[in-house]
């Protein structure tokens, strides 16, 4: 018996090989089946279903690294920030695919986690409430900490230098549900 | 047989997290019930909500049984569930959705419903065959022609009994072994303990963490100090924690987050892992890192004491109304009768001290002076100082109200002199028996044994020198080959003990490796060809657990038996201040697969043993009840509510239900015809004088636990030849290019990853173990994070032999080696790098026991001779990238970014 190693490195056919579709497509389209290989960490197509609005959160060219802007989306009062992080992101849109957004609001607890991002890590935290700590170019994932799921990514788009949010994966803190409430 | 066993799981992306955007609610009408977390030792209360699918709630508050209106802004409470905490469960056959939420009612441990990750997702450890969890182990198996083949418990029960009585009678009960959870609830390890010890009386059963049945923290009990004395609450009540190879943030998460975090309490941390509590409190001004060289921590412990001494910060009043004088350190050193272990260790004069004469040795060692300490420690010795000044140095005339809390990174480096000199070091600062004033473990698992009591010690051919008795070692007993039968019970024996590959190898030589191997499913045929085994110099396996554990069922087992677990039967147990509650079941077990306490029934049963009435249970609670009597002399005693509940005319568990998830504190007393919790150990507030109905007096609740009732004072000489020795041989070789090799847990993973692995989050969070590596030991070897990084020791000690002391210095390792009581073995292991400066340079720390990468597999297996404990946070190796991991540049998987961010 000996120890083997097995590395599969997808990370090209993720970010390389479907540059030519649009995220939302890519999410939204029937081509969910063949995504499911491709694409894991998104692949739960499924759950991102027509239900979110498109809405424009700002430009491109308006972007500076490391300098996050606030937006609300889908609804007044969810708040989530935009940034370029400087680094390739999972999500990322725009040329060096390193604009992301996210929730802004601690999956574990409900902290607010406005002005904590760090710019020098891609990460938002550490959460005031708890500490807990999110990856903004791993889907937002735990660093370190307590919540139980990763801070809702919302969906980019790009048409110009227009960015438009298109929908989010995950729950937002708070909700029963993201879409269709009362 | 190869010569070395290794894994055969490898790093691999993991499946995809499903991004949920909703999650039921519970119907007005659900069923609601109180458990407790299964994980950490701090427990915190949680609560299930359980309805049938197609029957959800709606959102308004009225509208569903958690009272809350969705979606709303409540922060800081527990008011949510997350889409982790929802799964579908079967009860009854018939398919129900449950949430598993933390009890935002909850009034003690986790207040308000905070939680950790790991309690946050226990909804995704229940049986679903949607989710990974369809792994669990569903019924009982023997391996048939080396493949595990399904079977009836009838057949793999009478199996394991006709071997055993073949094998009881033939080499005699201390052939017959057992390795089993201390922790997993008290119905099942009373039921285990009564079969090994009470009923075939085998001296052969270590729990999941020791070669053998030892004191953790022997020097707190030599000391006369109850590991768990304290209260969450005194945690919060200090002013200053000095926190030993521990950040209760990354492994006691809610203690420090919603007890510890709030104020402005101060906080020293020693380890040499930087992690997110220490950089915080830091952060903050309150924190102090004192990254300590593994294995030091005695002489920074007396260092300290010299300055505190040396300046006249002690507190004299309290050492001189609770600290043993010298006659009262005689009186059977406080421990009672003669033949104990405790009685071997004062014999040399090594030790025990009283106050004049610990202060002559404290002011006389060498090691003590600040800077030959900053040497060894690799402190700063102006950092040694303060720490020093913040527990001890009164501030406008008043002291500081110190507490001090030690884990596996002191008490499993060296382990006697580690909590010898640091209980030593909390009593003259006054602390260990009033409220911010104490001396405890922040503890592991949480405390769910509760032993039947008849153990067989005296058949243990190991003796320390005088032929004093020593704790049975079932590792060494193993490697002597020893063993004829082996039971194990929920435990990952191999990759959690010292030296696991030499270990893995032998019981697969043991079993596999023999050539007496099942090929048909008739029960004779099975009896005739392990008879065979046995007698060739074979061992049989019986391994009982929930989940498939490398290399222990997958590849060991002659039969493997499927346990039902946490939410699938009532069971009971306390948590790290002695807090019992009930954990209620909730839905079906999967398949055949029966609680522990069921399986040994049967055994039993087969075995004859129930003729005289025993074993005759019904259900858990028969045995809460039975067992209630054998705890009633230690500080697990529930007896009393046992007793108030048959006045109730209601059962145990039934009573201990009322109780929520606020539970009641053991030991139990009565006062005016009501239970009462106990907050504290040692509390003189504790002497209530006269007793009351069935209560039983434990000195250990109102005095010291000495013969005197008052604490001892223990000296801890750096250069004790039981210590130094085996420190000199294992340091890490500088001309090999070693460093130190620790190993730890992170927060986001519990113990073997046994639940993680089949929870999505946490798996796509740590798919595989990380390994943290200062920038100045990885940059030399082009080691960046993301990297696969072979760790590798080639010089691995392992004590193979069984000596009996003779004199002083046999069983130290200059001796043992001499002797040839120990073999020299090799370990290794693959982790992905993580490169950040939170670890100290020269030391790196891994995952302790992740399937496929066991740190522990380049720690030396040679027991500390004082307490028989392994010294498991001192590896070492060398570090080699093997090249990039899967993890390195995709975006889905296992954060690399340092754990510290501030």
């Amino acid at each position: 018996m000996t120890q083997n190693i097995q590395i599969h490195d997808r990370t090209q056919d993720e970010e390389g090989g479907h540059l030519c579709m649009s995220r939302r497509q890519f999410l939204l389209s029937g081509g969910a089946v063949v995504s499911l290989a491709a694409m894991p960490g998104l692949a739960q197509a499924a759950a991102i279903k027509a239900g979110y609005a498109r809405k424009k959160i700002g430009k491109l060219s308006a972007l500076k690294a490391g300098e996050p802007v606030a937006f609300n989306y889908p609804f007044a009062d969810v708040r989530n920030i935009l940034v370029k992080v400087g680094a390739p992101a999972g999500g990322g849109i725009g040329p060096e695919k390193d604009v992301v957004a996210f929730n802004q609001q601690c999956t574990h607890m409900g902290g607010p986690l406005e002005g904590t991002y760090k710019a020098k890590y891609q990460a938002l935290g550490p959460c005031p409430l708890h500490l807990t700590t999110f990856d903004l170019t791993r889907h937002g994932m735990v660093i370190s900490g307590h919540a139980t799921e990763s801070l809702p990514q919302i969906v980019l788009e790009v048409q110009g230098d227009d960015i438009y949010a298109t929908g989010v994966m995950g729950l937002i803190y708070g909700y029963a549900a993201n879409t269709g409430r009362a | 047989m190869s010569k070395l066993w290794t894994s055969k799981v490898s790093p691999q992306l993991p499946e995809p997290v499903k991004a949920v955007d909703r999650v039921p609610l519970p119907p007005k009408n659900a069923d609601v019930f109180t458990t407790a977390c299964d994980y950490c030792t701090i427990a915190c209360g949680y609560k299930v909500y359980r309805w049938p699918v197609g029957q959800d709630g709606g959102a308004k508050a009225a509208q569903n049984a958690m009272g809350v209106g969705f979606p709303h802004q409540q922060m800081n409470t527990a008011a949510w569930a997350s889409p982790a905490q929802h799964t579908i469960v079967s009860h009854k056959g018939k398919p129900h959705h449950v949430i598993v939420v933390p009890d935002k009612d909850a009034k003690v441990v986790n207040v308000g419903g905070n939680s950790s990750i790991r309690g946050g997702t226990l909804a995704q450890k229940c049986f679903n065959p949607e989710t990974r969890t369809r792994e669990r182990l569903q019924h009982p198996m023997i391996r048939v022609n080396g493949k595990l083949e399904r079977v009836s418990w009838d057949l793999a029960t009478d199996v394991m009994a006709d071997i055993s009585r073949y094998v009881c009678r033939t080499y005699g009960e201390h052939s017959w072994a057992i390795k089993m959870y201390s922790y997993q609830y008290f119905e099942n390890t009373y039921a285990i303990t009564k079969l090994g010890m009470a009923t075939i009386g085998t001296p052969a059963i270590a729990p999941h963490d020791k070669c053998s049945n030892t004191n953790d923290a022997a020097g707190l009990d030599d000391a006369g100090l109850d590991s768990f004395g304290a209260s969450y609450q005194d945690w919060g009540d200090c002013e200053v924690a000095f926190m030993s190879g521990v950040d209760p943030y990354e492994t006691k998460t809610t203690l420090f987050t919603t007890w510890m975090m709030p104020g402005d309490k101060k906080m020293i941390f020693v380890t040499p892992h930087k992690t997110m509590g220490v950089a915080w409190a830091v952060s903050q001004g309150r924190g102090m890192w004192l990254p300590i060289i593994p294995g030091t921590d005695s002489v920074l412990h007396n260092a300290m004491a010299r300055i505190i001494i040396e300046n006249g910060w002690q507190d004299q009043e309290f050492i001189d109304k609770y600290v043993a004088n010298s006659w009262e350190v005689d009186s059977g050193y406080g421990r009672g009768t003669r033949n104990t272990g405790w009685q071997w260790r004062t014999t040399w004069g090594t030790w025990q001290s009283d106050w004049e004469d610990y202060k002559k040795f404290v002011l006389g060692a060498e090691e003590s002076k600040l800077e030959n300490a900053a040497k060894i420690t690799g402190l700063d010795p102006a950092d040694i100082m303060k720490a020093a000044e913040w527990v001890a140095k009164p501030v406008n005339g008043k002291r500081p109200k110190a507490s001090f809390m030690l884990e596996k990174g002191n008490y499993w480096t060296n382990n006697y002199m580690n909590t010898t000199s640091f209980a030593s070091l909390g009593l003259i600062c006054g602390a260990g028996n009033r409220p911010g004033q104490v001396i405890s473990r922040g503890g592991g698992h949480q405390r769910g044994m509760m032993g039947a009591g008849g153990g067989s010690g005296w058949l243990n051919p190991e003796k320390y020198p005088g032929r004093r008795k020593k704790s049975f070692n079932l590792d060494n007993w193993v490697m002597q080959g020893k063993v004829k039968f082996a039971w194990v019970f929920g435990t990952t024996w191999i990759a959690g003990m010292m030296a696991s590959q030499g270990l893995a190898t032998k019981m697969l030589d043991q079993t596999r490796g023999n050539p007496n191997q099942i090929t048909s499913l008739d029960r004779a045929a099975i009896f005739e060809v392990l008879k065979k085994r046995v007698d060739s110099g074979g061992m049989v396996l019986v391994d009982s657990d929930i989940y498939p554990v490398e290399p222990l069922n997958t590849d060991i087992a002659d039969i493997v038996l499927p346990a039902a677990t946490w939410g699938e039967d009532d069971l009971t147990r306390c948590n790290s201040e002695r807090r019992l509650r009930l954990y209620s079941k909730f839905y079906d077990a999967p398949g055949e697969a029966k609680p522990d306490w069921w399986a040994v029934q049967q055994f039993a049963k087969k075995m004859g043993f129930d003729k005289d009435g025993s074993y005759y249970w019904k259900d858990s609670n028969d045995i809460f009840e039975e067992a209630a009597r054998f705890g009633r002399g230690g500080v697990l005693n529930y007896q009393p509510l046992v007793v108030e509940a048959k006045k109730r005319g209601m059962r145990g568990h039934e009573l201990l239900r009322t109780y929520g998830t606020e539970g009641i504190q053991t030991p139990i007393r009565v006062r005016n015809g009501k239970l009462v919790g106990t907050v504290r150990l040692h509390d003189p507030n504790n002497d209530w004088g006269e007793i009351e109905g069935t209560e039983v007096q434990i000195k250990s609740l109102y005095a010291f636990n000495t013969h005197s009732g008052k604490a001892i004072l223990l000296k801890s000489p750096w250069k004790f030849s039981g210590w130094i020795q085996y420190y000199d041989a294992i340091k890490p070789r500088p001309e090999k290019g070693e460093i130190w090799v620790t190993n730890g847990r992170v927060n986001e993973t519990w113990q073997s990853a046994f639940d993680d692995l089949r929870k999505a989050h946490l798996m796509q969070r740590w798919p595989w173990p990380p390994i943290f590596i200062n920038p100045a030991d990885a940059k030399p070897k082009g080691i960046e994070s993301g990297d696969l990084v072979k760790i590798h020791n080639d010089t691995v000690y392992m004590q193979v032999g069984q000596p009996v002391g003779v004199k002083d210095a046999d069983l130290n390792f200059n001796n043992l080696m001499k002797d040839g009581h120990i073999e020299t073995t090799e370990g290794f292991f693959t982790a992905v790098a993580i490169v950040s400066d939170e670890m100290r340079p020269g030391v790196a720390m891994a995952s302790f026991n992740f399937p496929g990468a066991p740190a522990n597999t380049v720690v030396s297996a040679v027991p500390d001779p004082v307490t028989n404990n392994y010294r498991y946070k001192l590896g070492r190796g060398t570090l080699t990238k093997v090249g990039e991991s899967p993890f390195k540049h995709n975006f889905t998987a296992m954060s690399l970014k340092p754990r510290n961010i501030v």
